[in-house]
């Protein structure tokens, strides 16, 4: 029977990184989903709630929960940890017993696109090829929020052609110093917590740094376009729907 | 000064960003060596928040169970509201018994209260005795950690300090250094007339405090002069006797990376006759100063299971970067962003709960689990909701605007549009300074969607 | 004038008003009452240690008496891995020996004793070559100026290496800390497997209980190890078996 999904594609993905978006579409098909999407969702509220505007946060809260309860798909999921996390965290910014059960049924049925593979649908191979040396980055609210680990490493080890590369034990669950508003609130202190990351992955010897967080790859690929690195960013939804045959 | 400028100076001292590379990564790797000697981990973390957590509830019933078992075993317990109070208590006890210098072991606790100020006024001489405190003391500075308080300065530095105000040769032995300090402090533990402790866990059921640390000095200043004052958060006090072993495998392990620290100084009450050893008088001053008020609701609560290893400090990539001053606390590093607003309020520290990326390495290390990802949260909401600190006029516009865009997908999808024609893209200048900014796609997904994706069958 | 009585009540008021409004957010209830517990010195609660120098040890765990080789060897292990040394010996002459070889290699001429039996006795046995201060009437200084401390130990702890010292037993608080060499004399069958075991164990009659793992030692400077800044550097137990 097909797995129906709606897609939470994430304002940033949205706008800012459409490939992985695209790249999760073409990997749920492959894998005998069929996906939805609802154009009136946009952003979950994640940088009010996280700078302190409740009440923001609350309203969009409240939006999401409605568009989503228009759809009767299987799951939700969403090429995102972070924004996963934060409907996972919905249920906190209510009071009224009926909201706090509407958004805590959202959050179970919402999952971040490699758990989602792997854990629900118990797929690690989805037919990708990327021939290149790449390092993963743990986007810290997939990691700690989620308890996403082991995943997307399963994902990205079927990957043809592909070398998964860890960085330095010291690094690799390092955080990169996002943060949302923190990278602009402090941006000097900010960058200084990305470059110890950005030092690790070049230490790597990696063509692709890749990551399951739009904002992560903004920020890495930012400083790493700005240090005049080759190493780029990308995606791990566009990793898993390449079946590119060459080197990016 | 201003977190965000005192922060700014910090990572322009590449010494001090040294030290704290150095220190952190080290006090991680120990951490995780020891940790895994015990067992269960998670098990012990489950167990020693319940029994705090338990404690918490009750607060009032164990402090007065703790305090009665205490008396009964001969000590005075003095109850301070405020920081004003206990230093007051202190310096009376002390300017009673004709005190000229006063011996310390290290107390952050005592720091939070600025106890050394206080006895000054007073004409008393506070002495610091851990090596760590006596270097700060020394050079006129805070603690910028919560367990090794001069982290933030190398050897050289220290040599420096020594020669100028010990006369001692120029060295940046440490085992010379060390021993110089030892020599000096000798002298002060022989003529020393009081002596103040801080207290790491208080048992109810027995009125026992106990003090954990490695060096002796601790011991000293708890056993050599006639008075022993302890100084205690209120919420250290835990039920029962043995449940000091839960919080015995945790602390050592997560603040210093040992099994067990050096020594562990179990007191109760004063001493039974004349002519056993140790202090005629034991102390002991309960300070609420803000903590009482932490307990009004479960969020807040969870701060006063903190039992000061550091732990937090070490992992955070906030507080490895900048170190402890930029803080501007006695507290710094996550569990400080949260303890500081709670402690001296939110106006004075308004841009503390906002010194984190939320990354949660905090939590993951906590030995009691305290959430502090969603303390930074709450405490950022209450900034916003009582208008505390600066006016932050130009965020609330923004945020206002970005929750009516965001709430309106066709008005969301044209702000875009034009922003994209316009090549514009926030927040600019803060954030391209030193990065690159990817620019807008040419095309949405949603708009791929509309026109492609959609109609699109698997391939 | 600070009136503490007043200070308690507000305290406590503070405490519960926050409690309650806690509870009323929906917070977790404070679901039944906790039952004070008098504990004054002495008294029994959960307490199986005793003052009595002769009670033999009880533990929740069963005694310790007959000390098995493992117990030892972990205890000896966690010594060593801890930079304390230890000469396990069997019977006092032995003992005697092996104190006045220890206290020869640290090069300790001024050697201050406990006033336990076993310490004053194998003290008197040592041979000329030391200065014996008594620690009746020695003044700070005196104390500082003493090369050697020699007390008992009433417990050991195998899992951490710790000797756990009670004053109701002996006076032992500045003899362990203040002269650079300790020496502790421990019987084999007060070893306790774990922490927990020994916390069960411990006399609460002693109004200091100390627990020693090691030398002094500090990382204040770099992360830098430093072995005996306030306290002994030294750390040696001499760990009596019972003679066959």
């Amino acid at each position: 029977m097909t797995m129906r999904v709606s897609l939470f594609v994430t304002c940033l993905a949205d706008q800012l990184w459409p490939a992985a978006a695209a790249g999760a579409v073409e990997v749920l098909r492959r894998v005998g989903c069929s996906v939805e999407f609802d154009e009136r969702q946009t952003c979950c509220g994640q940088p009010a709630f996280n700078t302190g505007y409740r009440p923001e946060a609350r309203a969009l809260a409240r939006r999401l929960i409605e568009v989503f309860e228009s759809s009767d798909a299987d799951a939700i999921v969403s090429p995102s940890g972070s924004c996963t996390a934060m409907l996972r965290h919905y249920e906190q910014l209510f009071e009224d017993a009926g909201w706090r059960a509407r958004a805590r049924r959202l959050g179970e049925r919402t999952h971040e696109l490699s758990s989602f593979l792997v854990n629900r649908l118990g797929v690690e191979d989805v037919g990708a090829s990327f021939p290149a040396r790449l390092t993963w980055h743990d986007a810290c609210h997939g990691l700690r929020d989620l308890g996403i680990r082991d995943e997307p490493r399963r994902l990205l080890r079927r990957v043809r052609g592909a070398e998964l590369v860890e960085l330095s034990p010291a690094s690799v669950e390092a955080c990169c110093g996002f943060g949302g508003t923190f990278s602009v609130k402090y941006p000097e202190l900010s960058v200084a917590i990305l470059d110890e990351k950005v030092d690790a992955i070049e230490r790597a010897g990696v063509d692709v740094v890749v990551s399951g967080d739009a904002s992560c790859l903004l920020q890495i690929g930012g400083r790493l376009s700005r240090r005049g690195s080759s190493v780029r960013p990308v995606h791990l939804a566009e990793v898993l729907a390449s079946r590119r045959s060459s080197p990016p | 000064m201003s977190f965000e400028r005192s922060a700014r100076a910090a990572l322009a001292d590449e010494q001090l960003r040294g030290a704290l590379r150095h220190a952190t990564t080290l006090f991680g790797e120990r951490r995780r060596a020891a940790m895994a000697t015990l067992p269960d981990w998670e098990g012990a973390r489950d167990r020693a928040r319940a029994i705090k957590d338990e404690t918490l509830l009750h607060l009032d019933r164990y402090l007065e169970e703790f305090t009665a078992n205490a008396e009964r075993a001969g000590a005075r317990v003095h109850w301070a509201r405020d920081a004003a109070t206990a230093c007051e208590i202190i310096g009376r006890i002390a300017a009673e018994r004709g005190a000229r210098t006063v011996v310390k072991s290290k107390s952050m606790a005592s720091e939070e209260i600025h106890l050394n100020a206080a006895l000054a006024a007073r004409g008393i001489e506070p002495v610091e005795t851990d090596l760590g405190e006596y270097i700060i003391q020394l050079a006129g500075e805070a603690p910028s950690h919560i367990v090794a308080p001069a982290i933030h300065k190398t050897r050289r530095q220290i040599g420096a300090l020594f020669a100028e105000k010990l006369g001692m040769e120029p060295s940046d032995d440490v085992a010379k250094l060390a021993a110089a300090a030892r020599r000096a402090l000798r002298r002060r533990f022989a003529e020393a007339d009081l002596g103040v402790s801080g207290v790491n866990f208080a048992v109810a059921e027995t009125g026992t405090i106990l003090i954990l640390e490695n060096e002796g000095n601790a011991r000293l200043t708890t056993s050599l002069p006639r008075t022993h004052i302890a100084l205690m958060g209120i919420e250290k006090v835990i039920p029962r006797f043995a449940d000091l072993e839960v919080f015995l495998q945790l602390l050592p392990r997560s603040g210093t990376g040992q099994v067990l620290t050096a020594y562990q100084s179990l007191l109760t009450g004063a001493k039974r006759r004349p002519e056993d050893e140790g202090p005629a008088e034991l102390h002991i001053v309960l300070l609420d100063n803000g903590r009482s008020g932490m307990l009004a609701a479960p969020v807040t609560r969870q701060s006063l299971a903190c039992i000061r290893c550091g732990a937090c400090l070490n992992a955070c990539p906030v507080y490895r970067q900048i170190g402890g001053h930029a803080y501007g606390s006695v507290y710094p590093g996550p569990i400080g962003a949260v303890l500081t607003p709670q402690l001296f309020g939110l106006g004075r520290s308004s841009e503390l709960p906002y010194a984190s990326s939320l990354c949660g390495a905090c939590r993951d290390v906590c030995p009691v689990k305290i959430d502090i990802p969603a303390l930074l949260l709450h405490l950022r909401a209450e900034v916003v909701a009582t208008r505390a600190g600066k006016p932050r006029l130009l965020e609330r516009l923004a945020f206002s605007a970005y929750a009516a865009v965001m709430a309106r997908p066709r008005l969301f999808e044209s702000v875009v549009r034009l922003a994209r024609m316009l090549r514009v893209m926030l927040p600019l200048g803060a954030w391209t300074k030193w990065r690159d900014l990817r620019p807008l796609a040419p095309r949405s997904f949603r708009e791929e969607w509309r026109t492609r994706l959609r109609h699109e069958v698997a391939r | 004038m600070i009136r503490t009585a007043d200070a308690r009540r507000e305290i406590l008021r503070a405490i519960r008003e926050s409690l309650a409004e806690s509870a009323a957010g929906g917070g977790a209830a404070r679901e039944g009452p906790v039952e004070p517990r008098a504990a004054g010195p002495g008294s029994a609660v959960g307490s199986t240690g005793s003052a009595d120098p002769g009670a033999k040890p009880r533990g929740s765990t069963g005694p310790a008496a007959g000390a098995s080789k493992d117990v030892v060897s972990s205890f000896t292990e966690r010594l060593a891995a801890v930079g304390a040394q230890c000469t396990v010996v069997r019977g006092e002459a032995a003992a005697a020996h092996a104190l006045a070889d220890i206290l020869t290699d640290a090069a300790a001429r001024r050697v201050v004793g406990s006033d336990a039996p076993l310490v004053q006795r194998l003290l008197s046995a040592l041979g000329d070559g030391f200065v014996r201060e008594r620690l009746e009437g020695l003044s700070r200084d005196g104390l500082f100026a003493c090369d050697a401390g020699v007390t008992t130990a009433q417990w050991g702890i195998a899992e951490t290496g710790t000797l756990v010292l009670e004053s109701a037993r002996e006076k032992n608080r500045l003899l362990s800390l203040v002269p650079p060499i300790h020496v502790a004399l421990l019987s084999s069958t007060c070893l306790c497997d774990s922490l927990g075991d020994a916390l069960a164990r411990m006399s609460r009659a002693s109004h200091a209980i100390t627990l020693i793992t090691g030398p002094s030692r500090t990382s204040d400077i770099e992360l830098t190890l430093v072995v005996g800044v306030h306290g002994p550097q030294v750390v040696h137990v001499l760990l009596l078996e019972e003679e066959p």
